[in-house]
C-alpha cells in the first residue's frame, strides 16, 4: 500500500473536504519545532531519533487515562517494526502539525486521536524508517531489499546496525515524498499489543502529573472566587490572613483574590480567613430549577430552529404520543484538581500543567497578560483525569496572571471544592420527544430539545477576548454560526440518527441564560442518547413490541447499530434474565463508534441494584484491544454515577455541591459485573473513549421500566 | 509548629510544621514525594491512602503531629525497584488497572493494606475494604481483578501451605 506523503499531508483528502489546516509541514522549518534537536534524525515533527538511537515520538494528545500514550506508540512502533516499549514518549509542546484536522487547534477531544492518528503516525513513523533502510543500505553496500528493521536496529542476512550507527548517514539524506505502509495483515504490533506502557509510573507513584511538578521556591497560590458565576470580587480585608505563618501576600487578580504562601496547607489557611464582599453578577437570583421552569414554558413558546426534516408530515398520522424528559447539569470531578505551576519574566511566561488544549491555552494566556503566544511556553503532563474538562484553559491563565503580577514563581493548585464549583458543566436540557402511531405503526419522531448551547456559554462567560484572537479564521467563523443558536452538540444523537420512520423532525431552542458549559465526555450524546433511546423504548412498549426487534425493524438496512446491537442482545441472553431480574436496552452511534449495552438490574428496598452492564461495540479496526475493553468498562462505570447519582445544582447562581459527599460518584462496591465484546471491523480504527457512555443510561432507565413500570425521564434516575 | 519524627519508608525524617498540617501536605510539599495524591481534601476520595503502621489512612486529614515515633509507608516505599515490584503493583500491570493513575497510588495502599490482614479476599469483602477509594475512570472491574491476582501472586512468594486455599479466584 503506498500513500503520497505530499497528497496527504497538503489534501487531507482522505478525510473528506476542507481538513487541510492539520496538516501543513511546508513552510515550517525543523528548527521551528519546539522540540527541535540539531543533532537528532526529525524529518516530521512526530518522530526523531537521537544520536543514541533512540526513537521519540511527540505524543501530541493528552493522556487522561483513554490511551492514547500506548495506543499511539504502538502506531508509531509497527512501522518501525519495533516494540512498543521502546520507544520514549514526550508530551508535545504546542506546534501547528500537532493541530486536529477535526477541530483546526491542538486539542485532545472528540474521541478523534486515534481515528487520525492511525494514518499520521504510520507515515511520521514510516519515513523514518525509509530513511533509516536507505543509510543503512549507503553504509552496508547491501540493497535496501535486502534489509529489515527490527527493535531499533537495521538487520539483514549477515548481521545488525544500529540505528545510532546510520544517524549520521540518515540525517544527510532528503526526506522522502513517497512512503510505503504495512498491510494490515502484516501488523506485527496494532491489534496485537495488550499492554499499557504508562501502567508502569502509574503504579509506582513516579508518573508526573501537573500537580507533581516541581519548581525551585515556587510559592503555593490558592485562588478565592466569586461563588456566583459571573461576579467579582468588590472588596476584600486580609488583615488575619497575611499575619499567618507563611503567607506571603493576598492580592486580588481578575476579579478574584489570590492568597500566596509558602505551602498549600498555609495558602489555603490564610484563604480561610480572608473576608470578601462579592459582586453577585449577572447570574444571582438564577436557580437551576429556575432554568428548568423556563426550558419547559419554552417548549411551546419558542419554535426553535429546525435542525432536521425528512419526510412529509402528511405521514405523520395517528394519535400523538408525546413524553418530556430532563436532565441535569453535571460536573467533571476528574480526580486531580485543576493545577498549574506559572514563572513570569520579563520575556515570556512557561507553564507546567496538564491540559486538553495547549493551543486554546496559550492565546488565553496571551489575552491575558499581553504577552504573545510565541512568548509563552506551555509543558504538558499526565492528565489526572479530563472528561472534557481540561480542555479549558482558565486555571493556565489564572496562574500565569498570578505569577506576573507577584512576579514569582507559583503552583496554583485548586481545592475539590474550587472544582466543584468552578467547572465548566455539561449542560442542563429539557426535551419533547413525541410520535404519531397508527394502529400500532408508529408514523413520526420527533424532538424539540430545549438547551443551552455550549459554545453559547463559553463565548459570554469564558472571555470575551476568546473569539477574536486564538482561533483561525474558518473557526471563529463556524463558532460564531454554532454561538447564534444552532449548536450541532445540542441536536448530536437525535438528528441524523439512522432509524427510520415516515416522518422525522428535530427541533433546537437555545435557551440563553446559562452558568459557563463544557465539553464532558460524550458531548450531547451523553443526554441525547437517554433520550431518544429511552423514547424508543417507550415505542416498542406502546405498540407491544419487544425493544431489541422494534430497534431493528426501524433501522437503516446497513445500519452500523444492527449488528453492534445483536452482538449486545445475544451475549446479554436478552429476554431472559436471571430470576428476579429485569434487562433493559439501548444501542447508540457516537464519534463514529457504535455501543450497544443491554443492563440488567434489580429493585430491592426501593433502590435500583445494577447487576451487570454486557456491552458491544464496534469501532473499526483496533489498535490496543485491552483499551478498548477498558475505556468500554470506563465509559459504563461514568456513565452509572451520571444516571444514578449527578446532578449540579444552582441557587442564586452559585453551585450548591462542594466535595464527594453531596457529588457523589460510583464506588467499587456499586459497580456491576461488566461484559464487554467487540464486533470484528476491518473498518479504520474509530475512537472509544467517549462512546461508552451513551448507551448506558437509556438501558438502566429501560431496564427499570422493566422491572417497575416506572418510566423515569428525569437523571439522575429517582424511583417513585 | 510542630516537631515531626517519624520514619518514612524506612527512613528517619525530622522536621518542624505548622500545627495541624496534614500529612498529605508534609508529604508533597515538605518532602516533596508525590506520589500521594490530594483528591478531596476530606477523607471521601481515598487518593491520599498511605499507611500508618501497616494500616491504611487518608493522610489529608491526618494531622502530621499524630505520626511521631510511627512509621509512615507511602507508594515509594512498596517495591525496592521496578524490576522488584510488591505483588499489588505487579497484579495491577498484568491486569492493565491504571488509565488515568492518579487515584492508583490510593487504590494500591489500599489493596495492599487489605491483602495483609486477609490472603485471599472474596468480590464482597474486596468492595468493602476498597469502597473508600474514587476512581472517576471507572478501573473498579480490574481491581477487583487485580486483587484475586495479586492474592495468588502473594502465595507464590511467601509460600504458606496453610494460606493457600482461596474464595472466588
Amino acid at each position: 500500500m503506498t500513500i503520497s506523503r505530499r497528497s496527504f499531508i497538503k489534501g487531507g483528502a482522505i478525510f473528506g473536504g476542507g481538513l487541510a489546516i492539520g496538516f501543513n509541514l511546508s513552510g515550517c522549518a525543523q528548527t521551528e519545532y519546539p522540540h527541535f534537536s540539531a543533532t537528532d534524525l526529525q524529518p516530521n515533527a512526530y518522530i526523531q531519533v537521537s544520536p543514541s538511537g533512540q526513537v521519540i515520538l511527540q505524543l501530541y494528545k493528552s493522556e487522561m487515562g483513554q490511551g492514547v500514550y500506548t495506543g499511539m506508540a504502538t502506531m508509531a512502533a509497527e512501522e518501525l517494526n519495533m516494540d512498543p516499549s521502546l520507544i520514549i514518549v514526550q508530551h508535545a509542546e504546542f506546534y501547528p502539525d500537532f493541530r486536529d484536522p477535526e477541530f483546526y487547534v491542538m486539542i485532545t477531544g472528540g474521541s478523534s486521536s486515534i481515528k487520525y492518528g492511525y494514518t499520521i503516525l504510520r507515515e511520521a513513523a514510516a519515513t523514518v524508517a525509509a530513511m533509516l533502510k536507505t543509510a543503512a543500505a549507503q553504509y552496508l553496500s547491501i540493497a535496501e531489499s535486502a534489509l529489515n528493521l527490527k527493535d531499533g536496529k537495521v538487520v539483514y542476512a549477515g548481521g545488525e546496525v544500529d540505528f545510532a550507527t546510520l544517524l549520521p548517514i540518515a540525517r544527510g539524506l532528503a526526506t522522502p515524498t513517497e512512503v510505503t505502509l504495512k498491510s494490515p495483515q502484516d501488523f506485527q504490533y496494532i491489534g496485537r499489543h495488550r499492554q499499557r506502557l504508562d501502567a508502569l509510573g502509574k503504579v509506582t507513584g513516579k508518573s508526573e502529573f501537573g500537580i507533581d511538578v516541581q519548581y525551585p521556591g515556587a510559592m503555593t497560590a490558592v485562588l478565592l472566587r466569586c461563588p456566583h458565576f459571573g461576579g467579582k470580587v468588590s472588596s476584600f480585608d486580609a488583615s488575619n490572613a497575611l499575619k499567618m505563618s507563611g503567607v506571603k501576600s493576598v492580592f486580588e487578580v481578575d476579579g478574584a483574590v489570590a492568597v500566596l504562601a509558602e505551602t498549600y496547607w498555609q495558602a489555603r489557611q490564610a484563604a480561610g480567613v480572608v473576608s470578601v464582599v462579592w459582586d453577585k453578577g449577572p447570574l444571582a437570583g438564577v436557580s437551576s430549577e429556575s432554568l428548568r421552569v423556563e426550558r419547559h414554558g419554552m417548549l411551546t413558546s419558542e419554535a426553535g430552529k429546525n435542525v432536521e426534516e425528512k419526510g412529509e408530515a402528511s405521514a405523520a398520522t395517528g394519535e400523538l404520543f408525546e413524553a418530556v424528559y430532563d436532565v441535569p447539569y453535571l460536573a467533571h470531578a476528574t480526580m486531580e484538581p485543576m493545577n498549574a505551576v506559572a514563572v513570569a519574566t520579563k520575556e515570556g511566561i512557561e507553564i507546567w500543567t496538564g491540559n486538553q488544549s495547549p493551543d486554546i491555552a496559550l492565546s488565553e494566556i496571551a489575552d491575558a497578560t499581553g504577552f504573545k503566544r510565541e512568548q509563552i511556553r506551555i509543558h504538558n503532563h499526565m492528565l489526572g483525569g479530563g472528561f472534557g474538562r481540561r480542555i479549558m484553559p482558565d486555571y493556565l491563565v489564572e496562574a500565569a496572571r498570578i505569577a506576573q503580577l507577584s512576579g514569582k514563581p507559583v503552583r496554583l493548585v485548586w481545592s475539590r471544592e474550587d472544582d466543584m464549583r468552578g467547572d465548566f458543566y455539561r449542560p442542563n436540557a429539557t426535551v419533547a420527544m413525541s410520535a404519531m402511531i397508527d394502529q400500532s405503526a408508529v408514523t413520526s419522531l420527533q424532538a424539540k430539545i430545549v438547551a443551552p448551547s455550549i459554545l453559547g456559554g463559553f463565548v459570554q462567560f469564558v472571555t470575551n477576548t476568546l473569539l477574536p484572537q486564538w482561533l483561525p479564521k474558518g473557526l471563529h467563523k463556524k463558532i460564531g454560526g454554532m454561538a447564534s443558536g444552532s449548536d450541532p452538540a445540542a441536536a448530536e444523537g437525535i438528528a441524523h440518527s439512522d432509524y427510520e420512520f415516515p416522518y422525522m423532525r428535530t427541533d433546537y431552542v437555545e435557551q440563553k441564560t446559562t452558568i459557563p458549559l463544557g465539553y464532558w465526555r460524550s458531548v450531547g450524546h451523553s443526554q441525547n442518547g437517554f433520550f431518544i433511546e429511552s423514547f424508543i423504548d417507550e415505542l416498542a412498549h406502546q405498540t407491544t413490541q419487544d425493544p431489541v426487534a422494534f430497534r431493528l425493524a426501524h433501522m437503516a438496512k446497513d445500519s452500523r447499530r444492527r449488528q453492534v446491537l445483536e452482538l449486545a442482545a445475544a451475549k446479554a441472553n436478552w429476554g431472559n434474565p436471571p430470576q428476579g431480574q429485569f434487562q433493559g436496552v439501548a444501542v447508540h452511534e457516537s464519534f463514529s463508534t457504535v455501543v450497544a449495552q443491554v443492563v440488567n438490574v434489580s429493585i430491592a428496598d426501593g433502590k435500583i441494584k445494577v447487576h451487570k452492564v454486557v456491552c458491544a461495540v464496534e469501532c473499526g479496526m483496533v489498535i490496543n484491544s485491552d483499551i478498548v475493553v477498558a475505556q468500554m468498562e470506563g465509559g459504563i462505570v461514568f456513565a452509572l454515577t451520571a444516571a444514578l447519582k449527578g446532578e449540579i445544582t444552582i441557587e442564586d447562581g452559585a453551585v450548591q455541591q462542594s466535595n464527594f459527599h453531596d457529588y457523589e460518584v460510583l464506588r467499587i462496591n456499586e459497580t456491576p459485573e461488566i461484559e464487554v465484546y467487540r464486533v470484528d471491523s476491518a473498518n479504520a480504527p474509530t475512537g472509544v473513549g467517549e462512546p461508552g457512555v451513551p448507551p448506558l443510561a437509556p438501558a438502566l432507565a429501560n431496564a427499570v421500566f422493566a422491572a417497575t413500570g416506572q418510566r423515569l425521564r428525569k437523571l439522575p434516575l429517582r424511583l417513585a | 509548629m510542630a516537631d515531626l519524627e517519624f520514619t518514612l519508608n524506612g527512613q528517619q525524617q525530622t522536621l518542624s510544621v505548622d500545627d495541624g498540617t496534614p500529612l498529605l501536605w508534609v508529604l508533597r510539599d515538605h518532602l516533596a514525594m508525590t506520589g500521594t495524591k490530594f483528591g478531596c481534601g476530606m477523607g471521601l476520595c481515598g487518593a491520599c491512602t498511605v499507611h500508618l503502621d501497616g494500616s491504611p489512612i487518608r493522610s489529608c486529614s491526618y494531622p502530621a503531629e499524630f505520626v511521631n515515633g510511627k512509621a509512615i509507608t507511602t507508594i515509594e516505599g512498596l517495591a525496592s525497584s521496578d524490576e522488584n515490584l510488591h505483588p499489588v503493583q505487579q497484579a495491577w500491570l498484568e491486569m492493565n488497572v491504571p488509565q488515568c493513575g492518579y487515584c492508583q497510588s490510593g487504590q494500591i495502599m489500599s489493596a495492599v493494606a487489605l491483602l495483609a490482614n486477609n490472603s485471599a479476599p472474596n468480590d464482597a469483602e474486596i468492595d468493602a475494604a476498597m469502597a473508600g477509594n474514587i476512581c472517576r475512570c471507572g478501573t473498579y472491574p480490574r481491581i477487583r481483578k487485580a486483587i484475586h491476582r495479586a492474592s495468588e501472586l502473594a502465595v507464590v512468594q511467601h509460600y504458606q501451605p496453610a494460606n493457600t486455599v482461596k474464595e472466588n479466584v
